[in-house]
């Protein structure tokens, strides 16, 4: 309710007076930097890495705290491109995608190696991304592996259907509701005894594939993988039960079945020989290769984790896969990670040594980094109201993000749940006013400008007050005279709601005043603390506004446009559209880049028509990076591929401004 | 004596368990749960890493397992930190919290006493004047404005110190956390011994002292300080248990890894475990000083007797 919920403002107040004054004083008489840009006299980085991280097992965690250390010790099948954070190869030289994106083949690299001198294999990959998905490791971000085949059934721990008498497994095109399988399968007459391959169990991993054996490019467990879709259910009989009941058709015929739990061995993942890794997909996912330089896809050493379970991240038991591999973790305090000799590409990584220092606090981060004990940090480090002492020094590198900032409506409630109240509420916000006043740049849609070169994004309403006023006059909020009353819209119905974090309050205020300059509206403000605030968005007990934003998962539009897939999860609106899914899904099957863009535009341009949210600004990368450091960009993920990072100790090579991003 | 220190530690027990229930059931009253994010998880995640902790069992279960727990001085494992148990992580923080708390408090005795005593002896003299000032304003300014001003002086101006971090015990990185900590403690401890002294010094067995025919410095060193001290040593002995327990502010301005930032962020994740281990500590830190400072009074002050 009061602004005294955030957690430290007052004193970061005082901090900002002292250190802007400190900052003046200082870029005037340092050519335009901020503090000391004396280079380490070793080829030592030390950077900032956040809050302590939850673990330094890349499959565990999911901040962009552990993320940025993960990429220094693992390395996956793609890596991402300094610079536009794009998917480029890693430990794979190449990957083939078949017709249907139903199959994506990795070729490795054939020198890859652990730390430990191990060569990283195929088989390597797949024992990764099956550790990943068990459930009693309970990763995070398991269900970036969904789109694999049956990876999401093996996480839930789901069970298939058997039919002891025919050996047959029931399949799921059997049982779709009608809707669905009109526009989902193509295929003719369903049966299940003609599909033999489907009914043979795979034993166990090790059948799959037995060591050094030179397997063709075929195999049974790739005929399995593309027969049609088995049925999965929960494997808890409670959860199982409600399932049943919801599909009466489903439940008559699991009368008398057995029900198999889907283990490892089932998940579309295989190793084809030492340096060719099969995924087999559920359904076509053409962003699934910008997935690849994702931490839950780096490889792990198997042996080494089995050995020593959760304690194999420890400084003596750890095996990484990385440029890089950990020299020591003093917790809540600094990791070392030391170049790894073993990596394949040891000759082109120039650091000797990064320091990563576990702190959160802004403050602390740039006394640091002023005093020259730190040679950068990471994304909005620089607070908004710093700018004009930093946002003009030659240091300062700020880019726009793969992250965009906007409000929730409660469709389902309230004045929102009127459309005409929610673009009335969108198009009264002057967001160019709000971007130039915070250094940003304005967002209308739902995607980032620029970040997906021939992404076609469609516009949103534009900034107009008097056409806001007509549209909530037609929504009836009118006087007498059937003109626009503000008074009728009663402040009560509408609040935003907001956690205290970072800008969040500062934008809220700003809304408000432009909803009562141009509308006249009072919408009042109301503060939670961030978990609380968290569980009360998702599931919408909020009064007409909520604040939100989203960081790309992956670099492709869909991981902006999949948050309306489903109206639960990260929905936090209420709004779900069939239509919009069914372009969405009709996207994903189609392989040409532009088709695929335009049919993803157009599913935009749904969601921006029934305006579930109010977009507001995208994410910049707001970082400081001294003139000496080279390799280091301010990408739209603002993860650094530690490999490319230098230090340069000819002043005439530093960077004096923003590094060339082309 | 013994009755005494025997009853007090019987009573710790009843005392530690309503502590521990109240910060169990105010956890599990705040919503939203460690893994709970701006970004949701997938309900097959989520449902995995419930069972993974045990959060999927009846609330009674969970309760007694954290009452069993304790019991056996065993938090159990971190939530949020995988594979850390919360014994290590106080075994951790520990450390930098005592050296700070130490240097802090040693800080604070010695300039408190000092300026104090002084003070008093020159009742109305501008050295009392000018101490007497210094230290309401050590009292006036919270240590989140004092602490980034001694690193923009120290620091980001004159570049004797560093601004943040830990290097470990005795270091340079020690001397401003340690002033910015002591600064409201010599402030009380100063207006504490000032008090108490010169009630002392007008009272009957001081003028008995001086009769006898010892030296201004015996009267104030012997007699006079033992009584005059009392005051501080019941503001000390607490004072003592939270500095070493660790501070939060501080230790949050400074980055250090002690155990008042560990418990800011446990609160913020909703670390269970955590949060109960550090609360169980401290509580149990100022019971037990809370109990020597008793000890302590029958030594200082003679007319004190136990029974």
């Amino acid at each position: 309710m009061s602004y005294s919920s955030s957690r430290f403002a007052p004193y970061s107040i005082v901090l900002l007076a002292c250190l802007t004054a400190a900052g003046c004083s200082a870029s005037a008489s340092n050519n335009g930097f901020f503090g000391k840009t004396d280079p380490p006299r070793q080829n030592v980085l030390r950077y900032v890495s956040g809050s302590e991280p939850e673990s330094i097992d890349p499959q565990i965690p999911n901040g962009q705290n552990e993320a940025r250390i993960c990429l220094a010790l693992y390395e996956g099948l793609a890596e991402y491109d300094p610079k536009t954070s794009q998917p480029i190869p890693a430990l794979a030289e190449h990957w083939d995608v078949n017709k249907d994106w139903s199959e994506v083949t990795f070729y490795l690299r054939h020198d890859g190696r652990f730390s430990n001198g191990d060569p990283i294999t195929a088989r390597d990959f797949a024992y990764t991304i099956r550790r990943g998905l068990t459930p009693a490791l309970a990763a995070s971000y398991a269900s970036m592996a969904y789109p694999i085949k049956y990876a999401q059934a093996f996480n839930e721990g789901g069970v298939f259907v058997f039919d002891p008498g025919s050996k047959t497994y029931l399949l799921e095109r059997d049982f779709e509701k009608p809707s669905e399988a009109a526009t989902g399968s193509n295929s003719s007459a369903p049966s299940t005894e003609s599909q033999p391959l489907s009914s043979q169990p795979i034993e166990s991993v090790a059948d799959e594939y037995p060591a050094n054996a030179q397997l063709g490019a075929d195999s049974a467990f790739h005929h399995l993988m593309h027969a049609p879709v088995r049925v999965v259910l929960p494997a808890k009989e409670k959860d199982r039960n409600a399932a049943l009941e919801a599909n009466p058709r489903l439940k008559a015929a699991t009368a008398g079945k057995q029900f198999i739990p889907v283990t490892a061995g089932d998940v579309g993942v295989e190793a084809v020989d030492d340096y060719t890794l099969r995924l087999v997909l559920v359904k076509p996912a053409p962003y699934f290769i910008s997935m690849m330089p994702h931490q839950f896809f780096r490889a792990l050493h198997q042996k080494t984790i089995e050995k020593f379970g959760s304690a194999w991240t420890d400084a003596a038991n750890i095996v990484t896969s990385g440029p890089f591999t950990l020299e020591s973790w003093k917790h809540y305090d600094r990791l070392i990670a030391r170049r790894d000799p073993k990596y394949w590409d040891a000759a082109n990584v120039r650091l000797d040594k990064i320091v990563f220092l576990m702190l959160a606090d802004n403050t602390t981060m740039l006394n640091l980094y002023k005093a020259g004990d730190l040679e950068a940090t990471y994304n909005h480090t620089v607070p908004a109201a710093w700018l004009d002492t930093i946002g003009s020094l030659k240091d300062f590198m700020d880019a726009p993000e793969a992250a965009i900032d906007f409000y929730n409506f409660n469709t389902t409630t309230g004045p929102t749940k009127d459309v005409r109240v929610r673009k009335a509420l969108n198009m009264s916000i002057d967001k160019k006013a709000l971007a130039d006043w915070r250094h940003v740049q304005p967002l209308t849609a739902m995607t980032p400008l620029g970040i997906f070169p021939g992404y076609p994004q469609p516009k949103g309403d534009p900034f107009d007050p008097d056409r806001a006023k007509r549209l909530l006059a037609e929504a009836g909020y009118t006087d007498a005279t059937g003109n626009f009353d503000a008074k009728k819209l009663a402040a009560t119905d509408i609040e935003v709601l907001t956690n205290p974090d970072g800008s969040n309050i500062s934008y809220a205020e700003f809304m408000q005043a432009q909803w009562k300059q141009n509308l006249g509206v009072t919408i009042s403000i109301r503060v939670m603390e961030a978990k609380t605030f968290f569980k009360a968005q998702k599931s919408l007990e909020y009064k007409g506004v909520s604040r939100t934003g989203w960081g790309a998962d992956y670099m492709d539009p869909y991981t902006f446009l999949s948050l309306f897939y489903t109206a639960s999860g990260n929905n936090g609106t209420g709004w779900w559209d069939p239509k919009y899914v069914e372009l969405l899904d009709k996207a994903n099957r189609t392989i040409d880049r532009q088709q695929r863009y335009a049919l993803l535009a157009q599913a935009e341009q749904i969601l921006l028509d029934a305006q579930p949210v109010l977009p507001i600004v995208i994410g910049t990368t707001r970082l400081l990076k001294k003139p000496y450091v080279k390799g280091m960009y301010p990408n739209p993920a603002t993860l650094i591929p530690w490999k490319w990072v230098y230090i340069e100790r000819d002043p005439a090579k530093w960077d004096y401004g923003m590094p060339d991003m082309k | 004596m013994l009755r005494f220190i025997i009853r007090r530690i019987i009573v710790i027990v009843p005392m530690l368990f309503i502590v521990i229930s109240l910060t169990w059931a105010l956890v599990r009253l705040a919503p939203g749960t460690f893994y709970s994010g701006e970004k949701k998880l997938a309900p097959g995640v989520e449902k995995n890493l419930r069972e993974k902790y045990g959060l999927d069992q009846p609330w009674y279960v969970q309760y007694g397992k954290v009452l069993r727990n304790i019991a056996r001085f065993d938090f159990g494992n971190s939530l949020k930190y995988e594979g850390q148990s919360v014994n290590q992580i106080l075994l951790r923080g520990l450390p930098v919290s005592a050296a700070l708390g130490l240097s802090a408090y040693l800080l604070a005795l010695l300039v408190g006493l000092t300026t104090g005593t002084l003070s008093a002896l020159k009742q109305n003299s501008w050295i009392d004047y000018a101490s007497m000032s210094l230290s309401m304003l050590g009292i006036s300014v919270p240590n989140f404005i004092l602490g980034p001003l001694l690193v923009l002086l120290f620091s980001l101006t004159l570049f004797w110190f560093p601004p943040a971090l830990w290097d470990g015990f005795p270091s340079r990185s020690l001397v401003l956390p340690a002033i910015t900590l002591s600064a409201i403690y010599i402030a009380y401890i100063a207006r504490l011994t000032r008090s108490g002294m010169l009630e002392v010094m007008r009272s009957d067995y001081i003028r008995t002292a001086r009769a006898k025919g010892l030296s201004e410095t015996q009267v104030v060193i012997r007699h006079a300080l033992r009584g005059g001290l009392l005051p501080v040593v019941s503001f000390s002995g607490p004072a003592l248990a939270f500095l070493i327990t660790g501070t939060v502010v501080v230790e949050k301005v400074f980055a250090l890894p002690g155990l008042g930032n560990y418990f800011i962020n446990a609160c913020f994740n909703r670390d269970e475990p955590l949060i109960i281990g550090i609360v169980a500590f401290i509580s149990i830190a100022v019971l037990v000083f809370n109990l020597l400072v008793d000890i302590a009074y029958g030594f200082i002050d003679p007319r004190i007797r136990y029974t």
